[in-house]
């Protein structure tokens, strides 16, 4: 059973197509990159699955069926818009925020705490959540989010406002929670995270799904056309099938011909007999193929 | 528990346990309670209680015994009444202000009633009163005391109506009176709930924590939350309020006796409730309505004057319709949901209501509180997404 099954759902305000026949599909235990621009339609997407909008056409599936009251309690959700009660103290509006989760007084009041205190947010609580530091307030966030363990955590731009220790701190939150076996959708445009965490992506533009797979397919689906060399000596001037080669620190990248395959380049150099260190297909990074994917505007059917 | 019970007491106790709310509750029968005793104060230290002289010149009244007081009350006092032998020693007394005027009961009273007053100042009519009671009850002393206390005391006159069991005592105005006060407390209530609740519904626009929310419990459990908690916040003030008008209303019966008689029953608490709640009601998904789709409060409170200002209308015609309580303007506001609440109960008190005209108003009353919960459900749905930007009524309207 998926935790999350998107089916080809469409959603249009006035004249502006917001989500076009997306379908994508979160398996249990992953960590799941939902990407796109500023604009593509990821947070219309959650809404929808989160059954805040209702789609025009298509449908979705969470948790095994459609959305219900007691499921709501299974699912964690940080929106892109943060928002808390500013005029209450942080502990009195985690509490309420907890117990809106359907926790029991005493265990909401319980694990309150407990996650207060590991995000150093304990001695602070009884401020005004306004009088607290962005940060803070983003970790309070957190907590609402992680409060009440839930299933399914569906986090919008996680790392946003964040210092690099608190930054490390929600990563190792992240994956710890992915270990206990909890299903995590990370909606980010920020690549290198993704890069680090996600298991498998979607990357949606304009509306429409131009991506989507394990990150490790569509990283080798968006390579061979070059090749990273670490010879022991020099390497020949010429080396048939490649076009150009550029030095890069201690080796070489190659750049290959058309239809030049970097199996092709290895077996050249292991006929010409020339020591080789370390030879790699170069991979392009998630930001290289989303930059590529965004401004060329090509749909995955 | 159910998370609509959450919402309402997180609402509820929000404002309830604020300092702000509590010095608004007690401040305005403690402001009441000052005016009413300044007032009390100011009457009694005006009143002048030396006696009145009078001067026997029918020589009907020679043993003429002071007659025991009958009004009673914290406030009621009466003056003495003495004799004088001539008409110098009373000048005399008076120019010494020992007594405040002298009557001179002429030679001829018994053909034709003539007494004459001489004083400084005016005197009190209860004083004429009591002087007319005093010749009374002594030219009657032989009559048997039953015909004596009916003739003193006159006819208890009770309008009844046909059709109902409505009466009207003939001798107290102060049922109308109750009903204003009735109606001013209701007003304060509304708009301290109306208020509450606005202000609940921007802030959660503001900020930002309808998503958060919106994936813990149903819209509808959340607005019927915040819609009972906040109203409940108006109601206990309004019950409060009515406990301490109660506390005021026993002295006020300690005080003045007369109070006993006013024609107030069970018909007229009921009318109120009923027209009442679901006046509050609407108000309150109203402004609901106008805290959602509005994007800040202070915009939402220009608005929400539109809504609560209407209520007022009938005091500011108050003179017509006491004049022509049955009349066409009086009968319009009955049918008119903002201006029924206050109308309506004020009209009882002057006429006999027509069963169908309560029936008709009080009907439309919450069919207006059925709607306004209608659209505001819809502008709250519709609304609360919406970040920084409005929603209009054709959009609250459009069928989707």
């Amino acid at each position: 059973m998926s935790s999350i099954k998107v089916n080809q759902i469409s959603k249009r305000f006035g004249n502006q197509q917001a989500v076009d026949r997306v379908s994508f599909e979160v398996e249990p235990g992953e960590i799941f990159g939902l990407l796109g621009p500023n604009g593509a339609g990821k947070t219309t997407s959650i809404r929808i699955i989160l059954d805040i909008f209702k789609p025009d056409s298509g449908e979705v599936e969470i948790l095994g069926g459609k959305m219900t009251d007691e499921k709501k309690n299974q699912i964690g959700y940080l929106p892109e818009e943060r928002g808390l009660y500013q005029d209450i103290t942080l502990e009195v509006c985690l509490n309420y925020l907890a117990r809106l989760k359907g926790l029991k007084p005493a265990e909401a009041a319980a694990r309150v705490e407990q996650m207060m205190k590991r995000f150093d947010l304990y001695d602070h609580r009884k401020k005004k959540v306004k009088e607290l530091s962005k940060g803070m307030q983003q970790k309070a966030q957190l907590i609402i989010t992680l409060v009440h363990d839930p299933q399914l955590v569906i986090i919008d731009e996680p790392f946003s406002a964040l210092d690099p220790v608190n930054t490390q701190m929600v990563k190792d939150l992240l994956r710890e929670e992915r270990d206990k076996g909890k299903t995590i959708v990370m909606c980010t445009h920020q690549m290198h995270q993704v890069e680090e965490l996600c298991d498998r992506l979607v990357l949606i533009n304009h509306g429409k799904v131009m991506l989507y797979g394990k990150l490790s397919d569509i990283r080798r689906q968006y390579s061979g056309q070059e090749v990273i060399v670490h010879p022991l000596n020099e390497l020949p001037a010429q080396i048939p099938g490649v076009s150009r080669i550029d030095r890069d620190n201690s080796g070489y990248i190659l750049h290959l011909a058309d239809q030049t395959t970097p199996q092709a380049i290895l077996k050249n150099l292991v006929e010409q007999g020339i020591p080789l260190e370390r030879f790699e297909v170069a991979l392009p990074t998630l930001d290289e193929i989303f930059i590529q994917v965004v401004t060329s505007r090509g749909e995955v059917s | 528990m159910n998370k609509f019970w959450i919402v309402f007491s997180h609402e509820y106790l929000r404002h309830v346990k604020r300092k702000r709310f509590i010095l608004g509750l007690i401040s305005i029968p403690l402001f009441m309670a000052v005016i009413m005793g300044v007032s009390i104060l100011a009457a009694a230290l005006s009143e002048d209680n030396r006696p009145v002289g009078f001067i026997d010149q029918s020589g009907l009244f020679k043993d003429a015994q002071p007659q025991p007081a009958k009004r009673s009350g914290l406030f009621v006092t009466h003056v003495k009444i003495v004799p004088f032998a001539n008409e110098t020693e009373a000048r005399n007394a008076l120019d010494d202000g020992e007594i405040q005027a002298f009557y001179i009961i002429q030679p001829d009273y018994y053909a034709t009633g003539n007494v004459k007053m001489i004083a400084q100042d005016s005197v009190d009519s209860d004083i004429h009163r009591d002087f007319s009671e005093y010749l009374l009850a002594h030219l009657l002393k032989n009559e048997n005391p039953t015909i004596r206390t009916r003739i003193l005391e006159g006819p208890e006159l009770v309008l009844r109506t046909f059709d109902s069991d409505q009466q009207f005592n003939s001798r107290n105005p102060f049922g109308f009176l109750i009903a204003i006060f009735s109606g001013v407390i209701f007003m304060l209530a509304v708009n301290t709930s109306g208020g509450y609740l606005l202000q609940a519904v921007v802030e959660e626009k503001e900020n930002r924590t309808m998503e958060v929310v919106l994936t813990s419990l149903s819209t509808d459990q959340f607005m019927a939350g915040k819609i009972f908690g906040n109203l409940s916040v108006g109601l206990t003030q309004l019950l409060f309020w009515l406990l301490m008008a109660g506390v005021a209303a026993l002295f006020a019966l300690r005080a003045f006796p007369d109070l006993r008689d006013v024609g107030i029953g069970f018909s007229f608490f009921s009318l109120m409730a009923l027209t009442f709640l679901p006046a509050f009601v609407m108000i309150a998904a109203l402004m609901t309505m106008v805290g959602s789709t509005a994007t800040e409060s202070r915009e939402a409170q220009q608005i929400a004057g539109l809504f609560s200002l209407p209520i007022a209308i009938p005091f500011w015609f108050i003179a017509a319709i006491m004049e022509n309580p049955n009349g066409p303007l009086a009968i319009g506001f009955s049918f008119f949901p903002f201006t029924a609440p206050m109308t309506l109960p004020l009209r009882s008190m002057l006429t006999n209501l027509p069963a169908w005209q309560v029936g008709l108003s009080i009907g439309i009353l919450i069919l207006a509180a059925a709607a306004s919960i209608w659209l505001a459900s819809r502008a709250f749905r519709l609304g609360m997404l919406r970040y920084g930007k409005k929603l209009t009524l054709a959009e609250i309207l459009r069928p989707r």
